[in-house]
Parts: structure tokens; sequence; C-alpha cells
């Protein structure tokens, strides 16, 4: 009997353990496959910048998008991470950050940590989400140089702090002002808009762009289609972003990135409704397809701050309102004479800010964090908001201040003129020269290695 | 060159190259971050090199 009892403990014991595993090996697969998802966010960038400009700066906006990838990834392994895990008390890092650092036995393979590589990947990509976001907006006269300093600054230092103040458990912002923010409305989508915001201020708008008096002509995408579909994979790979958002507990129930219970049913729920307001929305404003599926950036982000627990119409309006309203913040910004090439400004900084606005007035009361933590409330949403905000635009308006004194932010006027693929990469984009318009058609004699 | 960190699979945690040895550790650390930052200096060069030939 009491052999008997021996083995059927043993037994236990190594069903128990092989469920353990079983539970850790499918989060990584989880986590796996929304940063393979994620890709299609960059991929999508990609087409929809190259898109949106034209004939003569195809294929040098395509490099830029592809650069701020490459760079992203050993940057935020250099230090990102770092920054995630030790600065979620504000400027002075805490010791259990320690563990970020890249000399770290878990910054490798190890046998004894299945998750920090796993998470360390999916946060690159939000890192890279980020710098594409800011990429669109500097389209066809940014320095390569200056832009890959700036991507960096946002990517792989900026966001990331944000992130650790309002995108953590411990995070000061949700620990002291009850900052809710699941799907990252302002960590990533507020903090990239305004910190593009900050640099068109320094770097000025396209050649043409505007005229002496202040009046703004159409700058015209020489592929509109390429834009759009650009756009809906962006959406494709937010399905893996918004899964990145969401913690999975093996053997439990999901939790928020709070420590709070949530699904990923809740997810889905929002994020369709969202962004099905959001087409609508603009729809019913522009009747352009290029807002309407920007419209549908704009929903997803209008609900992102309350995905998890929004009532799924709520969710629409929200979208629907996000959707008709950003596009007039587009206008108002050419305006002003800022030239935002694909609007990353408006659709990101103001469709971030409506979401985590919006998360305080209508999810007010719900517990955030641990517990005597105050719960999500109007003022703590509005303050969250106005750091993100500030967060984004200070570093993003400052750094390329500098870079433009050094000569490394604009791309000179004569050269805008010219075209930057003649003079900086070695092949053309369309060498058969079967799409009408200012192709270029003398050799190429630029510097190759861009 | 002998890489590998441990003597046996049993028990063992940090597997990647070079885990046991700091010192090599910081010195493919400080090449990848000179080549990611050297690259970018030379990204500037090529781009005020390319400018420089279409006055």
């Amino acid at each position: 009997m009491e052999q008997q009892i021996a083995e059927l403990t043993e037994k236990i014991a190594a069903l128990e353990a092989a469920q353990g595993m079983s539970g850790t090996i499918n989060s990584e697969i989880f986590y796996w496959w929304c940063t393979a998802l994620m890709i299609a966010i960059h991929a999508g960038f990609l087409a929809y910048e190259m898109g949106a400009s034209r004939v003569k700066n195809v294929l040098a906006s395509g490099i830029k998008n592809i650069l701020a990838f490459a760079f992203m990834v050993p940057t935020f392994y250099f230090f990102g991470w770092y920054i995630y895990l030790a600065f979620y008390n504000g400027f002075i890092p805490a010791e259990d950050g320690l563990a970020g650092l890249p000399w770290d036995a878990s910054m490798g393979p190890n046998l004894a940590d299945n998750a920090t590589g796993i998470f360390w990947a999916a946060f690159t990509l939000f890192a890279a989400t980020t710098a594409s976001i800011f990429s669109g907006a500097v389209i066809e006269r940014i320095q390569t140089a200056g832009f890959l300093i700036l991507a960096i600054l946002l990517g792989s230092v900026v966001w990331i702090l944000g992130g650790a103040w309002g995108w953590h458990p411990a995070g000061w912002l949700t620990v002291k002002w009850g900052y809710h923010d699941v799907g990252a409305a302002g960590v990533v989508h507020m903090v990239a808009g305004f910190f593009a915001l900050g640099v068109l201020i320094n770097l000025g708008p396209r050649v043409g762009k505007f005229n002496a008096d202040g009046s703004a002509n159409a700058i015209k995408a020489h592929n509109i289609p390429f834009t759009i579909t650009g756009l809906m994979l962006i959406i494709v790979g937010f399905f893996g972003f918004l899964g990145g958002c969401i913690i999975y507990m093996p053997g439990e129930q999901w939790i928020n990135i709070y420590g709070q219970p949530a699904t990923l049913s809740a997810f889905a729920f929002n994020t369709l409704m969202g962004m099905a307001g959001g087409i609508i929305g603009a729809w019913v404003k522009t009747r352009d397809p290029f807002w309407m599926m920007s419209g549908a950036l704009i929903g997803i982000f209008c609900a992102a701050s309350g995905l998890d627990v929004y009532y799924p119409p709520l969710a629409f309006l929200l979208g629907c309102f996000g959707g008709f309203v950003v596009p007039m913040v587009a206008v108002a910004l050419e305006k002003m004479g800022i030239d935002d090439a694909v609007g990353a400004f408006p659709v990101h900084g103001i469709g971030g800010l409506i979401g985590v606005v919006a998360c305080g007035i209508f999810a007010s009361g719900y517990p955030n964090v641990i517990e005597g933590a105050p719960p999500v409330n109007f003022f703590g949403q509005v303050g969250g908001a106005i750091v993100m905000g500030l967060l984004g635009f200070i570093p993003g308006y400052v750094a390329s201040l500098i870079l433009k004194a050094m000569g490394l932010l604009r791309v000179p006027d004569h050269i805008q003129e010219m075209g930057l693929d003649i003079v900086k990469v070695p092949v053309e984009a369309y060498p058969e020269n079967f799409i009408p318009g200012p192709v270029n058609t003398t050799d190429p004699v630029a510097t190759p290695a861009e | 060159m002998n890489t590998v960190p441990f003597e046996s699979w049993d028990g063992a945690e940090a597997i990647f190259t070079f885990a046991d040895k700091p010192g090599v550790v910081m010195l493919l650390l400080l090449g990848s971050v000179v080549v990611t930052f050297g690259t970018i200096v030379i990204a500037a060069m090529h781009e005020k090199h390319a400018y420089s030939n279409h006055k």
C-alpha cells in the first residue's frame, strides 16, 4: 500500500512537472507568434511609407524604414530592456533592473529562463513600431544618420521609459495615479506621435509643400493602393501587438500588464469593434480610402487603453469618434505649417490621446494594479496623457534641434528637388519606367552602400 | 576554441557561448556597440559625400 502511494505521488509530481513545462512552452510559443505578427506592422509601415513617397524618393524611404528596424534590435538589447526593468520609479534606476543589462545570464540562451528572450523580443517589436510611426512623418527630407539617432532615442529610450512608468505593474503612474493603458495608446502611440511632432517642427516641410503665403500644396503619394495595403498589413500586425499586451499565465486566467485578470476574448471584441468604428467614422468624414484605413488604426487606439473592460459597442463608438475627428486635426496641423507626410501625429498622437482620456471617462473605478493603489480614474488618465505627451515631445524637439544645429537633420533643398534615390541609392525603384511621372531616367550615380 | 561554458547538460543554465568568460562577453558586447554606433557615423559621412557629389 505504502509503495503504491509512493508511486502515485511520484506520478503526480511527474505529471505536474510536465504540465508546468507544457504551460511554459505554450507561453513561449504564444509570444513567439505575437512577435512574428508584429513584424507585419513593420512590413506595413514599409509599404505605407514607400507608397506615400514620390517615385524619386521611394527607395530612400524604404531604406530608412528598414534601418529603423535593424537599429532597434541591438539598441533595445543594449539598453532598452534594462530601462523597462529598472526605471519604473521615475529617473532613478531600481536594483532589480540589473537583470536587463546585456551581460546578465538571462540575456542569452539559458535553460533556466524561458521568459526573458521572448518578452525582450516582443518589446523590441513594440520599439520598432514606435520608430516606424515616427519614420513615416519625416519621409523625403530627413538625413539617414539624424533619423537613426532619433529613432534609437524614441524606440530604445523614450517610449520604454514611458512603458516603465505606465505599462508596468510597479510603474509610478499606475501605482500612484491609477493610470490604465492596457493596449498602449499612451505609452506607444502618444509618445511616438508627440515625438514626431517635436521633430517635425525643427525638420521643416518638404520642398514645395507650402507656398510663400502659407497655403499648402498636395504632395501626392506615388502609389495609393500600396499605401492602403500597407495600412491593412499594420492592422494584421496589431493583433500580434495587442496579443503581446496580455500576459499568458500557464494554468491560470490571463492577466493584463498590471496583473489584473483579463481575457484575450475581451481584446478580440474591442479591437475589432474599435477598428470598424474608426473606418466608418473616417469614411463619413473624408470618403478617402487612405483615411479610412488610417481610421481603422485610430479606432483601435481610441479603444486601446480599456480593451480589457469596455463593452464592445463603446469601443465601436470611440472608434467612430476618433475616425471622424482625427482627419480634422491633420487639416489643422497643415494650416499651422507643419508637414506630417502620413499623418503620424494626428493618427497616433491624437488617436492615442483620445484612447487614454476615454479610459478615464468610461472605465473609471475599475481596480488597477496592487491593492491600496488608486483605481482607474479620470485625473490619473489625464495626468498620464500629459506625461506621455511631454515625454514624447520634449526629447523629440530637443534632440532634433541639436541635430539641426549639427547639420545632421535636413536633406538640403536642392537634393530634395533632385530626389533622394538618385543621390543616395545605387538602384532604381522602377527601372523600366512603367510608372508615368518624374522617374529618374539618367544612370544612377549614387554612392553605393547606403 | 572552447566556447562551451558547462561540463554537462545536467543542471546547466546559461548555455550561451563564453557565458563563463565575462571578459569575452564584454568584448563581444563592446564590439557590437561600436559597430552599431560606428555605422551611424559612417552613414553621416556617406550622406555628406553623396550630397557634395550633387551640387
